[in-house]
């Protein structure tokens, strides 16, 4: 088995296993990814790219929801 | 029908809601559905596997009739405030964006050139934006100038219930404007919220003022009572103030004046 991968999850190290999805990382997390804004680099992903756009070591990944602000 | 229009949305609530700072999300949800409120704010934040139940969207999309106005704080630049918008869009839907930047946590008095030049980018790009601002009148012109929907001048500062301190520049701001002015900030009281509507605020929002009352659902409503009188009240037209008294009964029956 190749070597796991180690993203930048909201600032925080997180270890993938090899050609995860941002999809894939969704999931692991528990998220169905409704409400969930996803930003990889400074680029938004869209819900429809997401099974497809594949993370890769050192990705900057942001993950945001909406919470009570004024 | 009266209604208050931001670009082409309509609203006949004038009561705007945020959603900060509220105990806990079911009291939040009993406002905003006490309130009428038709258009709401939320914040973005960071995912947190262990605070998932904060999610704020499903909630509050529930709720029939409602637009979410998503602001942009956390940011302390324009180009951090346009990068949020752009988040903010792709969650939301929404065309709505409340334009948020303070870079002081002490006073959180709005930084007016981050503002100005983000509210410019966000406009062009066709948000609708609500710049959150000092009540300045001149950069309310400018806002007005570049394209805003509505400029949302400060009553006083974030969540200090000090009310509209600054109804001197606030009724400039009205009187110049061709955009709908809304305050935004510092309201503690419904009184406040009917004074600025009788001045000629097209809308208030108001989030501390629900959020840290005693009764939240009931504060909300007694907020969308005093907006809707204070509305009524400046579209009935207010008389003239008069320098001396002016009798309102005969003073020729008994009397010898």
């Amino acid at each position: 088995m190749s070597q796991r991968i180690t993203i930048a999850l909201n600032g925080e190290e997180q270890p993938l296993p090899p050609d995860s999805s941002v999809g894939d990382l969704l999931s692991i997390l528990g998220s169905d990814g409704k409400s969930v804004a996803v930003v990889v680099n400074d680029a938004i992903i869209r819900p429809e790219n997401r099974s497809t756009h594949q993370l890769q070591q050192g990705d900057r990944v942001e993950l945001l929801i909406f919470a009570g602000g004024g | 029908m009266d209604v208050l229009k931001l670009g082409s949305y309509t609203f006949s609530s004038r009561l705007i809601l945020g959603t900060g700072k509220f105990s806990n999300s079911r009291v939040m949800l009993e406002a905003v559905r006490a309130s009428g409120a038709q258009l709401v704010t939320v914040a973005l934040r960071r995912f947190n596997r262990q605070q998932a139940e904060d999610d704020l969207f499903g909630p509050l999309s529930s709720i029939e009739g409602i637009t979410l106005m998503p602001n942009t704080s956390g940011a302390s630049t324009a180009a951090e405030a346009v990068r949020a918008a752009h988040i903010a869009r792709e969650l939301s839907g929404s065309p709505f964006i409340k334009v948020e930047i303070h870079p002081n946590p002490q006073h959180l008095m709005p930084d007016p050139i981050e503002t100005f030049e983000a509210a410019r980018i966000l406009a062009k790009e066709g948000f609708l934006v609500m710049p959150y601002i000092a009540a300045d009148p001149v950069l309310a012109k400018r806002l007005e100038e570049v394209g805003c929907a509505s400029v949302m001048p400060l009553g006083s500062a974030i969540g200090s219930g000090q009310g509209l301190a600054t109804s001197e520049m606030l009724n400039i701001i009205i009187r110049e404007s061709t955009i709908p002015v809304i305050v935004d900030a510092g309201l503690r009281s419904p009184s406040e919220a009917a004074h600025a509507m009788e001045m000629g605020c097209e809308a208030v929002l108001v989030n501390s003022a629900v959020a840290a009352a005693g009764n939240p659902p009931v504060m909300a409503e007694a907020f969308a009572e005093a907006v809707a009188a204070g509305r009524k009240a400046f579209m009935a037209g207010l008389m003239e103030k008069s320098g001396s008294a002016v009798a309102t009964s005969p003073l020729t029956f008994l009397g010898t004046y």
